[in-house]
């Protein structure tokens, strides 16, 4: 069996193992209003982790996604506050800023060829000194909280048919639309082959710049559709919105498969990584968890997983090596003169 | 003019710095022929090869494809022209399925969307054509070696290739998976594509080939025909008689002195099988053979890099469990293969190289003495002539005969009982190779055991005083007494005794 596919069972017998557990043990985890809060709260990290797992198939990481979406968060508390463009104006330049986020990630790994890890993580500083930066201040110069009351903005955070909120459908949505992208258009194709093996990629005259480009423009475009949703919910905006979230997205798509080492994962794990932290998260909660505990909770299951990759690796080479070597045996008893 | 002719260069010019690499070559491929080029390393094989590829620019001569002068200048030009080579290395992706991979790069596509249904037809018409085992679905890495091959030589089709060069394409390949890939090469001839293969196993090339070219020194040896080709004249062809007496035999000595090293039925399966020999005090024995005939495996395996599945080794009579640090410890050294990756660590100093395998003797409670380590260096640089004689320059700056001579030292300083060494003089140039081999007799008259892998046979015939020959992962001669020449190496490396054309002609039969 491939690696894929046996992530792809362990993560999922995990997650309804998970279910189950506390649907035994709590009386108040699968119940309608639970299970769509639940949705509503893994969304936007969800949302934020479709463009990680684009950039991490290609071999790569995307540590600012979080930060960028910060930035265009504040881009609009900005804009809103200090001027009165119409509200189209205002997303309209929410979506270039994120778009020029993932264009300078771009540009440091595809053009100038620094690591991703290196690139994205000082473009963390960036994007955060910008959030900065913009901060709405009072007249002492000190930053505060700013009230959105658009009835357009407050209508994104609010739920939609069977009581399901908006901001699911779109996760969902952009997850199938993402999937497609990759399994079925040439541009997809090329991530994974880039991720897989870039000598063999560009000796086949894929770009490495457009290749990066693309997922790095997605994870930008990711970033800014998860921004206006943390908007509409919150109805407010600090600088500190979405600082953990590139951690907690990268966590999400390493669970549901996708290899650090790149070509590997896909939406549909993603999908299952994101609905099983916070699944595991709302648990530990009914079950009066700590926060910090959640956190070394959820920190050591992705240690497993990751361990498991790379025994399963080894494993699979050695069995590879001994099918092989059984063949040359076989041959060799049956008389090769 | 024969008009059966794909491909044709006539008196092909290769000048490199110094070197004269293709000295007035012709060489010419027939329509639907499988035509082996044979030579020893550096007889102009590869610079051949690039040549044809549009890799290097020839410096002379007239390349012709079917019947019309062309000029290579660009891989894509050579691969527009239908020339196209299989890899050693092979350049799949490993998580794509093998429609993908077939036609990464060149998708069919309709607004970005690839035309999925257009490229499987495509594929699995072309692998029913070639009678492939091989679905369109298949994901790469689920595949065998041969089958991966397959998806190669599917690359090389779908862009109408009539010329596939296949360079060591069973390096890797079992011996099953081996005649797998020979039954392709004969439904590709069937069909009209051509074939330029290059092999070390002669074995193969004799079986295969419709022709063969001889190419020695950058010169062509000569050209023959199936029906004429005889493998002790092939290799005689291959090897020159023009040879210097030097190189071309060597007395040998069975040394009388006292067993350092003995190994008892070692066994790995898939790399090697019971293996059994000893190595005396001050003597040089060398293990030669073909790629892939185990050579390097058994040395890894004596040193502890890779695990045993059975055998016994004994080390001065008593009874030793291979393991790095208990090697070192028991007086071995150890020189690999790939220095550049295994020998030493580029970035830092000649000192601090040489101090890694001795800090057992240049620290106290793992603080280094500073003066110790100094002295080491300086003593190391002279010991092995090193130039320039800096200790303190990195190594990574060093020419590659150089930094051998470093990764010498690394063990010279040490008290040693038994050296391992693998492939010592690849890449290193002839003056620095006569110092590393007179390192070794050094080393050797010392007292040292030493045990050399070489593929080099003039470096074999330079260096040993008795000779094991490996061929798929057995020993099958040992040459320990009396002349020894470097036909009759390669003979046995090859699976030929000198009466070899008969008993190969009736197994064909």
């Amino acid at each position: 069996m491939r690696q894929e596919t046996l992530r792809r069972l362990i993560s999922l017998a995990l997650l309804l193992l998970l279910v189950i557990i506390f649907t035994v043990t709590t009386d108040s985890f699968f119940t309608g209003a639970n299970i769509i809060t639940l949705l509503r709260e893994c969304s936007v990290i969800g949302i934020l982790a479709i463009g990680v797992t684009m950039t991490i198939i290609t071999g790569g990481n995307d540590l600012s996604c979080g930060h960028l979406m910060g930035t265009v968060c504040m881009v609009f508390a900005h804009l809103y506050h200090y001027t009165a463009l119409p509200l189209m104006a205002i997303i309209l330049a929410c979506l270039v800023t994120a778009l020029l986020g993932g264009a300078i990630n771009g540009i440091c790994v595809g053009l100038l060829q620094i690591p991703d890890f290196v690139a994205t993580l000082s473009t963390q500083f960036i994007f955060t000194g910008l959030t900065y930066i913009l901060a709405v201040r009072n007249e002492f110069g000190q930053i505060g909280a700013i009230q959105i009351n658009n009835k357009t903005m407050i209508a994104l955070g609010e739920a939609g048919p069977g009581g399901i909120y908006l901001v699911t459908f779109v996760f969902l949505g952009l997850a199938i639309l993402a999937q497609i992208f990759l399994k079925k258009t040439k541009q997809g194709t090329y991530i994974y082959a880039m991720g897989a093996s870039r000598k063999s990629a560009e000796y086949s005259g894929i770009s490495f710049i457009r290749t990066k480009m693309t997922a790095f423009l997605f994870s930008g475009f990711c970033a800014f559709v998860a921004a206006m949703f943390t908007l509409g919910r919150y109805r407010s905006n600090e600088v500190a919105t979405g600082q953990t979230f590139a951690l907690q997205a990268i966590s999400a798509t390493v669970i549901g498969g996708a290899a650090f080492t790149g070509g590997r994962g896909d939406m549909v794990g993603t999908v299952i990584g994101v609905v099983f932290m916070q699944v595991l998260r709302n648990g530990m909660r009914k079950y009066g968890f700590t926060t910090q505990t959640q956190a070394v909770v959820s920190g050591l299951i992705i240690v497993l997983m990751l361990i498991f990759d790379a025994y399963y690796n080894e494993f699979m080479g050695k069995k590879n090596k001994k099918a092989a070597a059984t063949l040359r045996e076989k041959k060799v008893v049956n008389g090769n003169g | 003019m024969d008009n059966n002719i794909l491909f044709e260069m006539k008196g092909i010019e290769k000048i490199f710095a110094h070197v004269h690499a293709l000295n007035n070559v012709d060489f010419q491929v027939r329509k639907g022929e499988v035509h082996a080029l044979l030579g020893e390393n550096g007889a102009g094989k590869s610079t051949l090869i690039k040549i044809l590829t549009g890799v290097y620019p020839k410096d002379g001569g007239q390349i012709f494809m079917e019947g019309k002068e062309v000029r290579l200048t660009s891989t894509q030009e050579a691969a527009s022209l239908g020339i196209a080579v299989i890899f050693q290395e092979l350049s799949l992706i490993p998580t794509l399925s093998v429609y993908q991979n077939v036609m990464l790069g060149k998708e069919l596509t309709a607004f970005g969307f690839i035309k999925e249904k257009q490229e499987k037809k495509r594929i699995s018409e072309l692998i029913e054509y070639y009678g492939f085992s091989l679905g369109v679905n298949d994901i790469v890495e689920t595949l065998s070696l041969a089958q991966m091959q397959m998806v190669e030589i599917l690359k090389a089709l779908a862009l109408d290739a009539k010329l596939i060069i296949m360079d060591e394409p069973t390096a890797s390949l079992s011996s099953h998976e081996s005649e797998l890939l020979f039954k392709i090469i004969h439904q590709l001839r069937e069909k009209g594509v051509s074939i330029i293969y290059i092999s070390h196993r002669l074995e193969e090339v004799f079986h295969l080939s419709d022709r063969i070219t001889v190419l020695r020194d950058g010169k062509l040896a000569g050209v023959i025909e199936k029906e004429n080709i005889i493998p002790s004249q092939v290799i005689r062809m291959m090897i020159g008689k023009e040879l210097s007496e030097a190189t071309a035999s060597r007395a040998l000595k069975e040394s009388e002195k006292e067993t350092v090293l003995e190994v008892k039925n070692l066994s790995i399966p898939g790399s090697f099988r019971n293996i059994s020999f000893k190595v005396k005090k001050g003597e040089v024995l060398v293990l030669t053979g073909l790629v892939g005939s185990g050579r390097t495996e058994v040395l890894r395996a004596i040193y502890g890099a890779d695990s045993l599945e059975q055998g016994e080794i004994l080390v001065e009579g008593k009874s030793y469990q291979p393991g790095i640090k208990r090697a070192v410890a028991s007086g071995f050294g150890f020189i690999p293969e790939d220095r550049r990756t295994q020998g030493f660590a580029p970035l830092l100093s000649v000192t601090k190289n040489i101090a890694i395998t001795n800090y057992d003797s240049l620290s106290h409670r793992g603080i280094v003495h500073q003066k110790k380590e100094k002295d080491l260096g300086k003593r190391a640089v002279e010991m092995v002539d090193l130039r320039p004689a800096n200790p303190l320059v990195a190594v990574g700056n060093l020419s590659g005969g150089n930094q051998q001579k470093v990764v010498l030292g690394k063990w010279l300083t040490r008290d040693l009982k038994i050296i391992l060494i693998d492939e010592p003089t690849v890449g290193i140039d002839i003056g620095a190779k006569d110092e590393i081999y007179e390192m070794i007799e050094g080393l050797a008259a010392q007292g040292v055991a030493v045990l050399l892998v070489s593929s080099d046979l003039a470096e074999v015939l330079r260096v040993a005083h008795r000779i094991l020959v490996l061929r798929e992962g057995e020993i099958v001669r040992e040459f320990k007494e009396g002349i020894v020449t470097q036909e009759e190496i390669l003979m046995a490396a090859s699976g030929f005794r000198e009466e070899g054309k008969e008993e190969h002609n009736e197994k064909k039969k």
